[in-house]
């Protein structure tokens, strides 16, 4: 069944849609992630046009999102505190990120650009789960593993403007949360993300977040974040369709039910060393896209 | 004006199953006074006939076509009119004012079988039928060479284009330098009723401007003609420019009819299609028709929502995927 998409410009068939929100959904209700990093790639595969694809993907993350963030705001795991700061440096993060893509798109280069940023982030990001997943997994096997400590102290936690966090038990600088935040909100409008697969472990390991607010609050971020650059996008670029958006959310929340009576079946470890490796494939197949020889030595656009 | 289009149909319709073989094939001779008469329509780029009064003398003067098909005595040719009425027909009704057998007969009329493509969210590209008759047989004749020929094209306005080549640096590849061409027709549709190359010698293609080859196509930027090669290649391979390989159909040897592919790609706006007589290397007449490529209904108020309300736009988006996102969740959860 063929469904013509008004920004996109052209008609992709709605079940391949509804099939490919389904199958992000049943993964991102696995892990608990929004899944953004993967949809954006395989929209752009599909032959949506990049721009198309980075503000939709934006705009599904949100909606993906939003019945997480209720029902962790229900539990009350959420802190305000920090996700109001984290919100901050996202705000302007996303806000410059809008900027650059733009920028990016008079120059003709937002297809180099949106790839480059995906192998470098997804393929760290890969790497280091598949490390610290790999090593749990290691450390369980040897009896008589130390304790770890709670967080570790380094040279972060001397930095001014000291704020008192009661809900995640910290006393430390704006500073950190707000380059996370503003890191996190440029990413998120440069490749139609929420983030949250380089927040959560930012929140754990650079901020030393106790997990149990990390899932609330990056939500929290995330569909605030996700909303701003739906609207930025909206206004700067014109290239959110809300038409793709909703075929995907409907095949997603779907999806994300049955991936997340899965997960809960699955060890933490193993999860995230699978998880890590999907992050690392995608990437890899993203640099196999920038290396290989295209079929077609031209590219063709309108004048922008 | 529907009238004359769906008259024209049923004519077309009527005459299609009863195909050209067998076909008298009256010598195709050419009249000193009619040839001079076709050609005086075409200067200017006004039709020289225009819907709907000019289809007017067609249906009048139909009775001698209709028993075409199936009669296989026919008169070769109707009788000549007089040279002095202008080549032009008069707009006041010829039907009144005229007996039928005094009015031109026009050297060719065509008609589109829409005015309008209407791009709905189902919309997977379409086929628009570009159909008309000529006074004179075209296609090919039996035993007595060929007819004249029917060339038709439909472009919309050009736009900018830039081409860019793929260069590798460092092991990647990336958007190279680029050539930027000014007018870019971006759909450019050509069928007829032979290939161009042998309707049109090469000079008559390049000052009309007709091919896919002669499009005027001028860059700044790089030049090179490798960079215009892509943009013909590319266009081509998104089916939005098109050289038809085979002839369209021919009924009856006057009756044409030739359906032009849309695809779904296809941008909106207005289109121009240019439908020429052909004899002898020249075109003698043209007819200029229309339509419009639209989105309607929620395809087309989402477009237009975005485009000039991109804020209110934007809120809605939100607000749609907030609500889908916790309808789902909610949903789900119950079941």
């Amino acid at each position: 069944m063929q469904v013509y998409l008004p920004i996109a410009e052209m008609s992709v068939d709605a079940l391949l849609l509804l099939g490919i929100g389904f199958g992000v959904g049943w993964l991102s209700g696995m892990f608990g992630v929004g899944g953004g990093f993967l949809l954006t790639p395989i929209l752009i595969l599909i032959g949506i046009p990049s721009p198309v694809a980075v503000a939709s993907g934006a705009n599904q993350t949100l909606g993906a999102s939003v019945s997480g963030l209720i029902a962790q705001w229900r539990k009350g795991n959420v802190d305000l505190k920090m996700g109001g700061v984290l919100l901050a440096g996202g705000f302007t993060g996303s806000f410059l990120g809008v900027q650059l893509f733009a920028w990016l798109r008079r120059q003709g280069q937002v297809d180099l650009a949106v790839s480059i940023f995906y192998v470098v982030v997804l393929g760290s990001v890969g790497a280091l789960m598949v490390r610290e997943s790999v090593r749990a997994i290691l450390r369980r096997r040897q009896k008589g593993a130390k304790p770890k400590r709670l967080h570790a102290h380094f040279w972060m936690h001397g930095l001014p403007f000291k704020m008192r966090f009661r809900k995640s038990r910290l006393y430390i600088s704006v500073i950190p949360p707000l380059l996370v935040g503003f890191s996190i909100g440029v990413l998120s409008a440069v490749m139609g993300v929420g983030g949250g697969f380089m927040l959560v472990p930012a929140m754990i390991y650079l901020l030393g977040m106790p997990t149990s607010v990390v899932i609330g609050t990056s939500l929290f971020q995330v569909v605030f974040v996700a909303a701003n650059v739906t609207l930025l996008q909206a206004v700067s670029t014109g290239s959110v369709d809300i038409v793709l958006t909703l075929l995907l959310l409907i095949g997603g929340v779907a999806g994300a039910q049955f991936g997340a009576a899965m997960g809960t079946r699955l060890r933490g470890e193993e999860t995230r060393a699978l998880l890590g490796a999907m992050v690392l494939a995608v990437a890899l197949s993203l640099l196999w896209g920038l290396v290989a020889t295209p079929e077609s030595a031209f590219v063709i656009g309108p004048l922008p | 004006m529907r009238r004359i289009a769906g008259a024209l149909g049923l004519l077309l319709a009527a005459l299609l199953p009863a195909a050209a073989p067998a076909q008298p094939a009256p010598p195709p001779a050419a009249h000193p006074v009619f040839e001079e008469l076709a050609l005086a329509p075409p200067p200017g780029g006004r039709p020289a006939i225009l819907p709907p009064a000019p289809t007017a003398p067609l249906l009048v003067q139909s009775p001698p076509l209709l028993p075409d098909a199936p009669a296989p005595l026919l008169p070769p040719l109707p009788p000549p009119p007089a040279p002095v009425p202008a080549p032009v027909p008069a707009p006041a009704a010829p039907v009144l004012d005229a007996p039928a057998a005094a009015t031109p007969r026009p050297a060719l009329v065509a008609e589109l079988s829409q005015a309008r493509v209407e791009i709905t969210t189902g919309f997977t590209g379409t086929e628009l039928l570009v159909f008309g008759a000529t006074d004179r047989l075209i296609g090919p004749q039996p035993g007595a060479g060929h007819g004249d020929d029917v060339l038709i094209v439909a472009q919309n306005a050009p736009q900018p284009m830039v081409v860019r080549r793929k260069i590798r640096v460092l092991g990647f590849w990336i958007n190279g330098p680029s050539a930027r061409f000014r007018s870019v027709p971006g759909v450019y549709l050509l069928t007829g009723t032979r290939p161009l190359r042998e309707m049109l010698s090469a000079d008559e293609r390049s000052t009309k401007r007709l091919g896919l080859e002669n499009l005027p196509l001028e860059s700044t930027g790089i030049q090179d003609p490798s960079y215009r090669q892509a943009l013909l290649q590319l266009k081509q391979d998104a089916h939005l420019w098109w050289e038809a390989d085979t002839p369209l159909r021919i009924a009856g040897a006057r009756l044409f009819s030739a359906r032009l592919p849309l695809p779904a790609t296809v941008q909106t706006g207005d289109y121009r299609v240019e439908v020429m007589l052909v004899r002898d290397g020249r075109v003698l007449a043209r007819q200029e028709l229309g339509f419009r490529v639209e989105r309607v209904g929620t395809a087309a108020s989402i477009a237009d929502v975005a485009r000039q309300e991109p804020l209110v736009y934007g809120v809605i988006c939100i607000l749609l995927a907030a609500f889908a996102g916790w309808m789902g969740s909610v949903l789900f959860r119950r079941s």
